[in-house]
């Protein structure tokens, strides 16, 4: 069983965001760790809650997500997904204002 | 430089309002996402892979101080403080909000510059050379040729739904420095025999997973007939360019597959059907622009400065730059100084909002208030007087603007790859980085001589590494970024596509390989005149493939 999360990108910023589904309903996070990981089974949900988004104009193009739970959170398994959660991976230019996914804030959906 | 008609200004102001409300329309949902992307990519905005990406087009990489100041003023406001100069001489940005983009083009619009077609299927932004109307070498200024192609391409109807994108380059001196062989049209300012100004034409030059060196279709074209001609080009294109597969539909694909001569053929067929239409440059068309790039008022000078002579034998580190950033100008007493945008402590190409600022004030205070950009991803100033250039070195040293590399090894070309682009399959700024902190030497890189370094986060080959005499491509295999080496390439006048020596290298290793590479030039050159390139088309790839394999 894969332990997956749902994301895609925010339409107002464009930012990469990541998708909960809790009691408090749809949202969606640019820190992966406070996303919504289900297994397999749980994933129809998260499809169907990424879908309605969608159609709301919050988020483009949601698609689901490969990750592992290790000590630090959760972590994509491929590479490119890694980026895509942690902002590049190079020296920034100096003055460069800090990465986005650092605020983790969440988008009411 | 060309100063915007009102015609020109109310384009800009009418196209802002008209994507202001296409994105409120959006916003709104009142269009989908497959309905704005093509508005949105119509004016240079992408989707990328940590936000949206903004194109913004620098006409033949030329810029005024005051735009300059406004692409900082963009980068500060809107952004997060720093820009990126790409291969076609434009600058983009990597964090633009959509709801901010209206207003970065009303910015834009305010100092004659937009995004409009810097995306999308359709004439891109037309480069050049650097050097334009300052070069020694030049035969003709190519900038009034760019400037009427800017303004017959954009919007052009009938070419706004080409096949593929499509990509324009001219030059006009004896050298190649806007690498016009790898353009879908490279354009070449010569002179004939009897001494009249004209174009020599290459077609279907390109590089991507099927990298071409154009075709010269035609050895002189008057200048008055270069828009009659590249429409006949673009026709022929438009109708037999295949729409059927993505990778087939570059024009490149098209003269390969009917063949040059029959593709001359047709071209001249469609030519001579409306060469002598309206789009027939007259005398008085081609002096109108031309009256744009007159030269400034250049001090009559002296090409001896006994002070400059003097900060020479004194300072090495000024003799060092000197020597690699400042290039001979077609007036005596002025210089060319070349701003390496590739120190130790950036991503080739990016430039902070303070640094933008920086250099518009430079410019206004060394070099006639301009800036260009380049194919290499510098920046230039191009009116400097040699009286300033020590001044202006000790002010460019503490911009981290003047690393001594200018066409040296670690002044390498890099694409962004997986760090920011959506279709890159391997990072490529690491380990653009990852040279420069090795190769950091002046005195290494000064022996290994004039030698170029490109490197690509995938076959798009937007980082050109096929033109490189040493040419990185990162690609992904089973889920691990490696990477691809190629020799032998060039993009200057004697163009050629690098050819694979082997297997990939892993991150780790293409460091070392590439060490190994110069080790094995450096063991089999000639003597210290013979350039990379040379020694390689003598010796070949054995002796490379022998110390990189065993």
């Amino acid at each position: 069983m894969a332990l997956q999360v749902y994301s895609g990108s925010l339409l107002k910023e464009g930012l990469v965001a990541f998708l909960c589904l809790d009691d408090e309903g749809i949202s969606w996070t640019t820190d992966l760790n406070k996303a919504t990981a289900v297994e397999d089974d749980g994933l129809d949900a998260l499809k169907e809650a990424a879908e309605k988004s969608e159609r709301d104009n919050i988020i483009i193009a949601p698609y689901a997500v490969e990750v592992s739970r290790t000590e630090t959170g959760l972590e994509p398994v491929e590479n490119r997904e890694r980026i895509r959660a942690y902002g590049p991976t190079i020296r920034l230019p100096q003055s460069a204002k800090s990465a986005p996914t650092s605020s983790g804030s969440r988008v009411a959906a | 430089m060309y100063q915007y008609s009102q015609a020109d200004h109310q384009l800009l102001q009418e196209r802002v309002a008209q994507f202001r409300d296409q994105v409120q329309r959006r916003l709104n949902g009142d269009l989908s996402e497959d309905e704005f992307k093509q508005q949105r990519l119509r004016n240079g905005l992408y989707l990328q892979i940590h936000a949206y990406m903004l194109r913004v087009a620098v006409p033949y990489g030329l810029m005024s101080s005051e735009q300059m100041r406004t692409l900082a003023h963009i980068a500060r406001k809107y952004d997060r403080g720093y820009g990126h100069f790409s291969t076609r001489q434009n600058i983009q940005y990597n964090w633009p909000k959509l709801e901010d983009v209206p207003q970065i083009l009303d910015d834009l619009a305010k100092v004659e510059m937009h995004a409009i077609q810097t995306s999308g299927n359709c004439i891109r932004n037309t480069t050049s050379d650097p050097l334009a109307g300052v070069a020694r070498d030049e035969i003709a200024d190519p900038r009034p040729y760019c400037e009427l192609i800017r303004q017959w391409s954009t919007f052009h109807p009938e070419f706004n739904f080409l096949p593929r994108k499509f990509k324009i380059a001219v030059s006009g001196a004896i050298n190649d420095r806007a690498a016009v062989a790898v353009h879908d049209i490279g354009l070449r300012l010569v002179k004939n025999d009897a001494g009249e100004l004209g174009l020599e034409v290459y077609v279907g030059g390109g590089l991507g997973r099927t990298p071409m060196i154009g075709k010269l279709i035609r050895k002189f074209l008057p200048t008055h007939d270069m828009l009659t001609y590249l429409e006949a080009i673009l026709r022929v294109y438009n109708q037999l360019g295949r729409r059927d597969n993505l990778y087939k539909a570059r024009i490149k694909i098209l003269v390969h597959e009917t063949g040059e001569e029959k593709f001359r053929e047709l071209v001249e067929a469609e030519w001579n059907e409306i060469k002598k239409t309206g789009l027939a440059l007259t005398d008085a068309d081609i002096e109108a622009i031309q009256a744009h790039f007159k030269d400034p008022d250049y001090e009559t000078l002296s090409d001896f400065d006994e002070d400059f002579d003097a900060h020479l034998l004194a300072n090495a580190e000024f003799a060092k730059w000197a020597e690699k950033n400042v290039e001979l100008h077609k007036k005596d007493g002025y210089r060319v100084v070349y701003l390496s945008l590739k120190s130790r402590n950036q991503p080739a190409g990016d430039v902070t909002a303070d640094q933008m600022d920086a250099i518009a004030d430079l410019a206004d205070k060394y070099s006639l208030s301009a800036i260009r950009s380049t194919h290499r991803q510098n920046l230039v100033l191009s009116d400097v007087k040699l009286k300033d250039l020590y001044e202006l070195w000790q002010e460019l040293k503490a911009l981290d603007l003047a690393t001594p590399n200018y066409n040296h090894l670690t002044d390498l070309i890099s694409c962004p790859g997986m760090d920011y682009c959506s279709l890159a399959t391997a990072r490529s700024i690491p380990i653009a980085q990852a040279l420069t902190e090795r190769f950091d030497s002046y005195d290494y890189i000064n022996d290994l001589g004039d030698i170029s370094l490109n490197i690509s986060g995938c076959i798009n080959a937007c980082g050109h590494h096929h033109v490189a005499n040493i040419g990185i491509l990162g690609v992904n295999k089973k889920g691990v970024e490696v990477y691809q080496l190629t020799l032998g390439g060039s993009a200057r006048d004697d163009a050629s596509i690098g050819k694979i020596i082997g297997p990939a290298f892993t991150a780790d290793e293409i460091v070392d390989a590439v060490a190994t590479v110069l080790d094995v030039y450096l063991d089999q050159r000639e003597d210290e005149e013979e350039g990379f390139l040379t020694t390689y088309r003598r010796i070949g790839q054995e002796p490379f493939k022998e110390k990189l394999y065993g």
